[in-house]
């Protein structure tokens, strides 16, 4: 029988894992996307367990939604990334640091 | 019992596929090892019996946005020896970040529990024999969500629309007709008319 | 009957309309129009006034006091515009509109040749209107009003050659010195406001009794009567005013501007604002005895000191000058010992005769082509008959000849002295009959010198002297005297000097006339009988000199013939004589006696070195403390600290917090997961 509260672990040490992904790495923008799909990941475990066990199928509705975007999110931070690509030839993130003050 | 080893099962997978993501040097490693961890959620997910959403997983995020990873990371000409140097100086600190959350998150889960009326030890209930997840899923997102059902479509054209308009380029030097722009020219930006003197000098030196 | 308010209002409003047309427009009217455009202003002014008085005086209409405007009410305190025309109103308006009236028609011919014609008339036509509202305000504001608006006038008068840097010196110092007696005049007003709650003078004479009760508790523990604190602080204005010492640097320097502003202000009008202002205020003088002696003593002082300063001056305009403080002296004397009226009968005398002597001057001046020296001068009466005539009736009315006007009123002076006994009127009366022989030995030392004797313009002993005071303009100097141009700059061969043209000498002739026969017409009413009722208030119990006046002024001839066997007449005698006899008889004995006395003599040169003290104690000490505060104050603390001070810690600031913006995005994903992971760690520990 699965419990709730393992699926939540389960989402938390995933969520984890990407932010510590995120930290670790500083020289690869595709990776920072990827870490990025890792989080929308957790969080969609989230809603579709809690969808589960509370009985209510909103939560799902949301993942569907949730998936929508992260689609729309990762084909346009791609083409940036393209774009970046086009301009400096590199896709270390160090060396994107124009905005600096 | 099955239920349960299967869940451990996959769910070690999962954490595995993630730690690999972070770690592998290759990016295509990397994405491949994203791919994994999808699939290991699509198994989790219809182990809960959400067996729509597990299929739309596989199909889109895996189908495509995986596949638009994998193509930008080959079709980037990446220095893959600047790559393997390996991880940032201060990788500690970023574990030590992660580690406090993961341990902050575990601890209200597992120590303090969500809400009094939740029983998040308790298993879930078991769902009517003919429940059919699509159908159900179906029903919510016609009737209650038709909104913003529509207004997702939106976002996606709008998705469509800005990763063209990023992208494109014009090649320079191309001599292209612009139909309107010659429509709309004016005699004066054609011809030029030219006072000049007739050469009276020229016609007395004749010989 | 009752007195027109309309006609009330013409009377100041015609010659600032006068002015206002003159200034803004001279350039269009001419010179020719500003002229007539003026003179019919002040001698429409003039005869309204002369209207007003026989309305007043003659028949017996009431007393005007009302308000004309209402400009703003603040906390009670009504701040309008108002008339009050009383017998002592009436006749200084007279006495300004006719003084005025002469002198503007003498400028026809003193400033003919200068490029600021049009100017000087809108001045002094200007003037005229701010005298007569000072004289006829029924309120402490209008009244103050007037008082900055006169003085703002003089200034302008004085620096009328603004080009030069003497005249500059001079305004400057006499507008700076009549400052510093405004903010008496503005301490005393203040005082009265506080105590009545308003700037009418009718509420401040009826309060008089009890602000008299009352004290000021000032400098930490001193009680000081309160009526007597505020008499005082009016009474410097008044000084300022009416240069009384140590307020009376500015007047001789203010010879500097053209003599028709050197008679009408600086000798009727103007300096007399401040004696008119305590005999009007006289209510609240009468109140306090200590205020009254402090008047007295300082009176006196000028009386007899500015006299003794006369007897060394060269510059012909400068013995006036000092005549004029001299005789400001003794009208201030006569307040002190509450005899208001002799004051204000001095006053009017002294306008006519005065304003004669400096008009008879300049009239010397022109036909000296503007060398002032005296001792270039000599023998004059036998080419200016007029001037000669009618500067010598000047001179005998100022020494007090029995019979003519200044006699009556300096006599009336001497006897008011003579039986007051509040503290200081011992050393008053010594020094009002000093100052009778100092007056007549100078008076008569400028005439012998100008008019009899040797005549030195033939050969100029002082030369050196000549640019002293001439106009700028004097190349291009057209005079119309009836000279050829052969002259040209130079001075090498003799101007024979001949009378003025008649738009000169008919002022001269027209003020002889009150110079002579004012004074015993209008003694026994003004003195003796009713003219000043309601106007002048005097305590008869404690201060009853004017009492003894009164007696004596009733029959004018009976004071005439007694005049000579009084002691006044003998000193007067006797300046005479002296000085005849020291510059006509013996004149190296003069010299001889300079130097002998020398040391005293360099103290006279000097001015008592009042100057010296102005200049370089008082003055340096503002300019240094003006640079003091210009480092410390402007340059350190408001430019340094405060403008650019804050502008540099926002710099400094900025730069600091600039580093947060490392452009570097992973460190604002790293703050930002600490944050989160902080959030979380709240919630846990048990904040909901």
């Amino acid at each position: 029988m699965i419990t709730l509260q393992m699926l939540l672990v389960l989402s938390g040490l995933l969520f984890a894992i990407a932010v510590a992904g995120i930290f670790i790495n500083r020289k690869n923008i595709i990776l920072l996307l990827m870490c990025m799909e890792l989080l929308l990941l957790s969080a969609n475990m989230n809603f579709v367990a809690f969808s589960r066990y509370l009985g209510n199928i909103d939560g799902q509705v949301f993942v569907f939604f949730v998936l929508t975007v992260a689609a729309a999110e990762a084909a346009i931070g791609l083409a940036i990334v393209v774009v970046l690509f086009r301009l400096r030839h590199s896709i270390n993130v160090a060396d994107i640091s124009s905005l600096k003050g | 019992m099955l239920v349960q080893i299967l869940f451990y099962a996959f769910a070690l997978v999962l954490l595995a596929a993630a730690l690999g993501v972070i770690t592998v040097r290759n990016p295509v490693h990397s994405a491949l090892c994203l791919v994994l961890t999808f699939f290991t959620a699509a198994a989790i997910w219809l182990l809960l019996e959400a067996e729509f959403l597990a299929i739309v997983l596989v199909l889109v995020y895996v189908g495509a946005v995986m596949v638009l990873f994998l193509f930008v990371v080959m079709m980037l000409d990446i220095d893959i020896e600047k790559l393997r140097s390996g991880f940032t100086h201060h990788w500690w600190l970023g574990m030590a970040t992660a580690g406090l959350l993961a341990l902050e998150i575990v601890g209200v889960v597992v120590a303090r529990g969500l809400s009094p009326q939740m029983d998040m030890k308790a298993g879930a209930t078991p769902l009517p024999a003919g429940a059919s997840n699509t159908t159900e899923l179906g029903m919510a997102l016609y009737t209650r969500y038709l909104y913003p059902f529509e207004l997702a479509a939106v976002l996606l054209l709008v998705a469509i629309i800005a990763a063209i308009v990023l992208t494109m380029r014009r090649r320079r030097g191309l001599k292209v007709q612009d139909i309107n722009a010659q429509v709309a020219v004016r005699r004066e930006d054609r011809v030029r008319i030219v006072k000049m003197p007739a050469e009276k000098a020229a016609a007395e030196k004749v010989p | 009957m009752v007195l027109n308010p309309s006609v009330l209002l013409a009377i100041p409003l015609l010659p600032l309309l006068a002015a206002l047309v003159a200034g803004l427009a001279g350039r269009w009217i001419g010179r020719a129009g500003a002229a007539t455009l003026t003179i019919l202003g002040v001698g429409a002014s003039c005869v309204l006034s002369l209207l007003v008085f026989k309305q007043l005086v003659v028949d017996h209409a009431a007393v005007f006091n009302g308000p004309v405007y209402t400009w703003l009410v603040s906390d009670g305190i009504r701040m309008q515009v108002g008339f009050l025309v009383d017998p002592l109103t009436v006749m200084m308006m007279v006495v300004v509109t006719f003084v005025s009236f002469c002198v503007h028609v003498y400028t026809i011919g003193y400033m003919h040749d200068d490029p600021g014609y049009q100017r000087f008339f809108s001045y002094i036509s200007l003037f005229t209107f701010s005298m007569l509202m000072l004289v006829m305000a029924n309120n402490f504001l209008q009244l103050f009003f007037g008082w900055e608006a006169v003085g703002l006038v003089s200034y302008l008068l004085i620096g009328f050659w603004y080009t030069r840097e003497s005249a500059i010196f001079a305004n400057m110092k006499a507008f700076l010195v009549n400052r510093v007696g405004d903010f008496g005049f503005l301490l005393g007003i203040a005082g009265i406001v506080y105590f009545t709650g308003s700037l009418q003078y009718s509420d401040a004479f009826a309060a008089a009794g009890s602000i008299a009760g009352q004290d000021f508790h000032i400098l930490g523990g001193h009680d000081w009567n309160a009526l007597t604190v505020i008499c005082i602080c009016l009474f410097i204005g008044a000084m300022g005013k009416s240069a009384q010492v140590p307020l009376h640097v500015w007047l001789p320097d203010s010879m500097e501007g053209p003599t028709p502003i050197s008679a009408l202000i600086h000798a009727a009008t103007m300096v007399t604002a401040g004696i008119f202002m305590v005999a009007r205020m006289s209510p609240l003088f009468e109140g306090s005895d200590a205020a009254l002696s402090f008047i007295l003593v300082i009176g006196a002082t000028t009386a007899l000191f500015m006299g003794f300063l006369g007897i060394v001056q060269n510059d012909i305009k400068r013995v006036v000058a000092y005549s004029t403080l001299s005789q400001l002296g003794y009208m201030t004397v006569a307040l002190g010992v509450s005899a208001y009226s002799a004051g204000v009968f001095h006053l009017m005398t002294h306008a006519f005769f005065k304003a004669l002597l400096f008009l008879g001057a300049g009239s010397v001046i022109i036909g000296m082509h503007h060398d002032q020296d005296i001792r270039n001068m000599g023998g004059l009466r036998k080419y200016m008959p007029i001037t000669w005539i009618t500067s010598l009736i000047g001179s005998l009315a100022l020494i007090g000849t029995p019979f003519f006007s200044g006699f009556y009123s300096k006599d009336s002076i001497i006897v008011a002295v003579e039986h007051s006994d509040i503290w200081g009127a011992k050393y008053a009366w010594f020094a009002v009959l000093a100052g009778v022989f100092v007056t007549a030995f100078y008076s008569f030392r400028m005439y012998f010198l100008v008019f009899h004797g040797e005549e030195r313009f033939r050969h100029k002993p002082f030369p050196g002297d000549q640019g002293m005071h001439k106009e700028p303009d004097e190349e291009d100097h057209d005079h119309d005297h009836g000279h050829d141009h052969a002259h040209g700059h130079e001075h090498d061969h003799v101007h024979v000097p001949h009378e003025s043209p008649l738009v000169v000498w008919l002022p001269l002739v027209l003020l002889a006339i009150p110079s002579v026969v004012i004074g015993g017409l209008t003694i026994a009413p003004m003195l003796a009988g009713d003219f000043f009722n309601g106007a002048i208030w005097v305590n008869p119990v404690l201060h009853p000199a004017m009492g003894h006046v009164a007696e004596e002024a009733a029959d004018a001839a009976q004071m005439g013939w007694h005049a000579f066997v009084s002691l006044p007449f003998w000193l007067a005698l006797a300046g005479v004589v002296s000085a005849w006899y020291l510059y006509m008889k013996r004149p190296q004995l003069a010299t001889t006696l300079a130097e002998r006395f020398a040391p005293l003599k360099k103290l006279l040169d000097n001015k008592y070195y009042f100057d010296w003290f102005n200049e370089n104690v008082i003055a340096r000490l503002a300019r240094v403390l003006g640079a003091v505060f210009w480092t410390a104050g402007d340059r350190g603390i408001i430019d340094g600290a405060a403008v650019n001070g804050s502008a540099w810690t926002v710099g400094a600031l900025a730069s600091v917090v600039r580093r947060i913006q490392t452009g570097f995005l992973y460190s604002y994903a790293f703050w930002m997961v600490i944050g989160m992971a902080l959030l979380l760690g709240w919630y846990l520990v048990g904040a909901r």
